[in-house]
């Protein structure tokens, strides 16, 4: 049994829903790239569009967009991957109930918690179908996106919903400042590709991926696996690689999509696995089109999906800044801090 | 037909107490625990809950970790439960093992404490413990390394879904065993958000009640590790009971309401059963979700009606022990379950005279020793999140 990528959708700081960024992409300058918000009259009624916050209108909106009105009923699943959820709201109910514990109202509470945002897209879909939420930090949207295989291996799905969500507000932007998370200026491309300090830059994501088990003229690419490793060691990962390209008679690693984002200790580590895992295969970058969240990594399956589907690596997302044609395999690595890894392996069909 | 997936060591912490023997001699004493809390600090203290009874220090210390160690009340309570679930089932290094944590408020009782010290650059160690996932990882770090790790957060089914993700990992050869469970503290921003809803409870607690007013919140931990059956029948361990069914489905109709036909609580009890290749008939216990609000209440009976016809098994709903523990009770209701499956009792479900005229159902009111061969605990959280499991009798492959 196959998987495949068959549709897949994005709203970041890039021209939401559209694939822009891939032949023209815009270069942020902010410490914080907010979402570029798309016309969420195409998606939501207004009455809906006023009552929800901005995450939530983002990710109904690139689910919506990613599954057609005649598949959603019928999907086997919902999986989400949030690292903090609706933080707007919970920040509005938490500032509110600072200042008093009375006559607080519930909307904001109401979503709050991290699974509003699965499940107010199983309304919109009117779908019954396994819905879950994942919250695990760098490793959120690579755990949906898991357990979503386990569920196609297991002959449980034929089509699923994988969405990656996160929303970064300026308070839990300044917080995450006094723990040193960010650089105290915008970074460059050259930061991503040779970062000599620490921390990075805050984006915002919506990233939703259509698995299905059938291949249609619209498909991305083929997902083969995703594993999820809690402090691995380098055996591990390459018995786990080998393994892997061997069942998918894969000979040679065209490309690995990495997590640069401009912090020198989070990029030497990738620069490390790459050494080992398949020095001569090409590294793509895409955290400095999209900044840093905890689901980002939702948008690196996204790139490398897309890549696959054109065909080739456009120069502006590859290391060393040259094209590369003849794209048959991607592997994509996630860590967080040295703790969580991920592995997802495509390839093109 | 594919392994057997078997249930060999639990822990448990709640308003009851720590332990599995404490949990059960309470629950045979009907002792009643919710009450005026001590270490929640809220102006609401009129509103009772299922707190536990130790404070953080006195968490810390019975875990041997250091009062300067940075650690929110979630993963201590996750600690307690989790050191117990291990020593249980003597599960060794040897084995790979999975660490699945279900959590919605993870480190907010920290977050609402400090929130405006961290602008001031006061507490900034707590910022980074505030999200589910930090405290997934400080257990994992105090406690030992785990093959795979991750936090699942969908409200009050959080835990159940960590028990149904554990089961698939051991049936898809990536583990072979798995910790799975959820942690939740009380917080003032979980007490004031459920208070906002107006369906807190001013007196504890009386699920599947005719003049049901609301639930009680409760905090705790409970865990239970799952194992592939050969791999525990070769090490030797002792089997608690088995997994025997399990199902996710969602309502899809609204956040915090229920759809008139409770599809997604039909649905997931229905596929459970099926999973599990049993009939209705077969069910001895259900565990029901029962918060004591009306909505539940009201919506769970008629799923147990549309489920179960005219033979409804005895329910009950132990949240009239331990409060709502929200994202932890899936597992600790699972715990209660093996329990009850165990020592064959039917805990009490508390406070109840008169039941809901739309349904009419009846829980067991006081508890009762029983023989039990299959048993079903429900999960239904916010969202239309709806997860059932059934745990039965060990009967060897």
């Amino acid at each position: 049994m196959s998987i495949f990528i068959d549709k897949a959708a994005q709203i970041s700081i890039q021209q939401p829903l559209s694939n822009e960024w891939f032949t023209n992409p815009m270069q942020p300058t902010e410490r914080l790239c907010k979402f570029s918000l798309p016309n969420f009259k195409q998606y939501l009624s207004p009455a809906t569009s006023r009552r929800m916050g901005t995450a939530l209108k983002c990710a109904l909106s690139s689910a919506l967009s990613c599954v057609p009105e005649e598949k959603r009923s019928n999907l086997d699943g919902i999986l989400t991957g949030t690292g903090l959820g609706s933080i707007e709201n919970t920040e509005n109910f938490l500032l509110a109930m600072l200042q008093g514990e009375e006559g607080l109202s519930p909307s904001n509470f109401m979503q709050s918690t991290h699974n509003t945002i699965g499940s107010q897209i199983a309304i919109a879909f009117k779908c019954h179908g396994y819905n879950i939420t994942y919250a695990h930090r760098g490793t959120s949207f690579d755990s949906a996106l898991l357990n979503a295989i386990i569920k196609f291996k297991l002959k449980e799905f034929s089509s699923a919903l994988v969405n990656g969500v996160d929303e970064m507000t300026e308070k839990y932007f300044q917080l995450f400042d006094q723990i040193g998370y960010w650089k105290d200026r915008s970074v460059t491309t050259d930061d991503i590709r040779n970062a000599s300090s620490n921390g990075s830059f805050a984006g915002e994501n919506s990233v939703s991926l259509l698995l299905t088990d059938q291949k249609s003229d619209d498909t991305l690419c083929e997902i083969c696996d995703t594993e999820l490793f809690y402090c691995p060691t380098d055996q591990r990962l390459k018995e786990y690689i080998q393994k892997l390209c061997k069942e998918n008679d894969i000979h040679q690693i065209d490309a690995i999509v990495i997590g640069n984002n401009g912090d020198d200790e989070n990029d030497k580590e990738y620069k490390r696995l790459c050494g080992f895992i398949e020095p001569s295969a090409t590294p793509i970058i895409y955290k400095h089109l999209f900044g840093e969240s905890f689901t980002m990594s939702g948008i690196g399956v996204y790139v490398g999906a897309t890549c696959l589907k054109e065909g080739y690596v456009p120069a502006h997302l590859t290391m060393n800044n040259c094209q590369l044609n003849q794209l048959k395999s991607v592997l994509v690595l996630n860590h967080f801090k040295k703790l969580d890894y991920s592995i997802t392996l495509l390839k093109s069909c | 037909m594919t392994e057997k997936i078997v249930i060999t060591g639990y822990g448990i912490i709640s308003s009851l107490g720590s332990g599995v023997e404490k949990t059960r001699e309470a629950l045979l004493k009907e002792e009643k625990s919710i009450g005026r809390v001590a270490h929640l600090c809220t102006k609401h203290t009129e509103i009772p809950c299922g707190e536990v009874k130790e404070s953080d220090e006195e968490l810390k210390h019975q875990l041997g970790i250091g009062n300067d160690v940075v650690i929110t009340r979630t993963p201590l309570l996750a600690l307690i439960a989790l050191k117990e679930a291990l020593e249980t089932s003597k599960l060794t290094d040897q084995i790979s093992t999975a660490f699945i944590n279900g959590t919605t408020v993870g480190g907010m009782e920290k977050s609402e404490k400090y929130y405006n010290d961290f602008f001031e650059g006061k507490h900034t160690e707590y910022i980074a413990a505030h999200d589910c996932g930090a405290g997934t990882e400080l257990v994992s770090h105090l406690f030992g390394r785990f093959d795979f790790m991750t936090t699942i957060s969908t409200a009050c089914s959080s835990a159940a879904n960590s028990v149904i993700l554990g089961a698939d990992l051991i049936k898809t050869g990536r583990v072979d065993a798995a910790i799975v469970g959820g942690t939740e503290s009380l917080s003032k921003f979980h007490l004031n958000g459920f208070n906002s809803l107006m369906i807190l409870e001013h007196q504890p607690c009386r699920p599947f009640e005719k003049s049901n007013q609301g639930l009680n919140l409760g905090e705790g931990a409970g865990y239970i590790v799952i194992e592939r059956e050969s791999v525990a029948k070769a090490r030797g361990a002792h089997i608690l009971c088995e997994l025997s069914g399990y199902a996710n489905t969602c309502d899809a109709f609204h956040q915090t309401a229920t759809s008139e036909t409770s599809e997604g609580e039909y649905k997931a009890m229905t596929q459970a059963l099926h999973k599990a290749h049993l009939e209705t008939t077969d069910i001895d216990y259900i565990n029901a979700h029962g918060t004591g609000t009306a909505d539940n209440d009201l919506h769970e009976s008629i799923a147990l009606k549309r489920v179960f016809g005219e033979h409804i098994p005895p329910f009950s709903s132990t949240k009239s022990f331990t409060g709502h523990t929200t994202s932890a009770a899936g597992a600790v209701e699972s715990v209660i379950s093996i329990l009850a499956l165990q020592h064959g009792f039917i805990p009490a479900n508390l406070g109840f005279s008169e039941p809901i005229e739309a349904t009419g159902l009846i829980p067991v009111k006081k508890t009762i020793q029983k023989e039990l061969n299959h048993v079903m605990t429900n999960s239904f959280g916010f969202g239309g999140n709806d997860s059932s499991c059934i745990f039965s009798k060990y009967q060897p492959s």
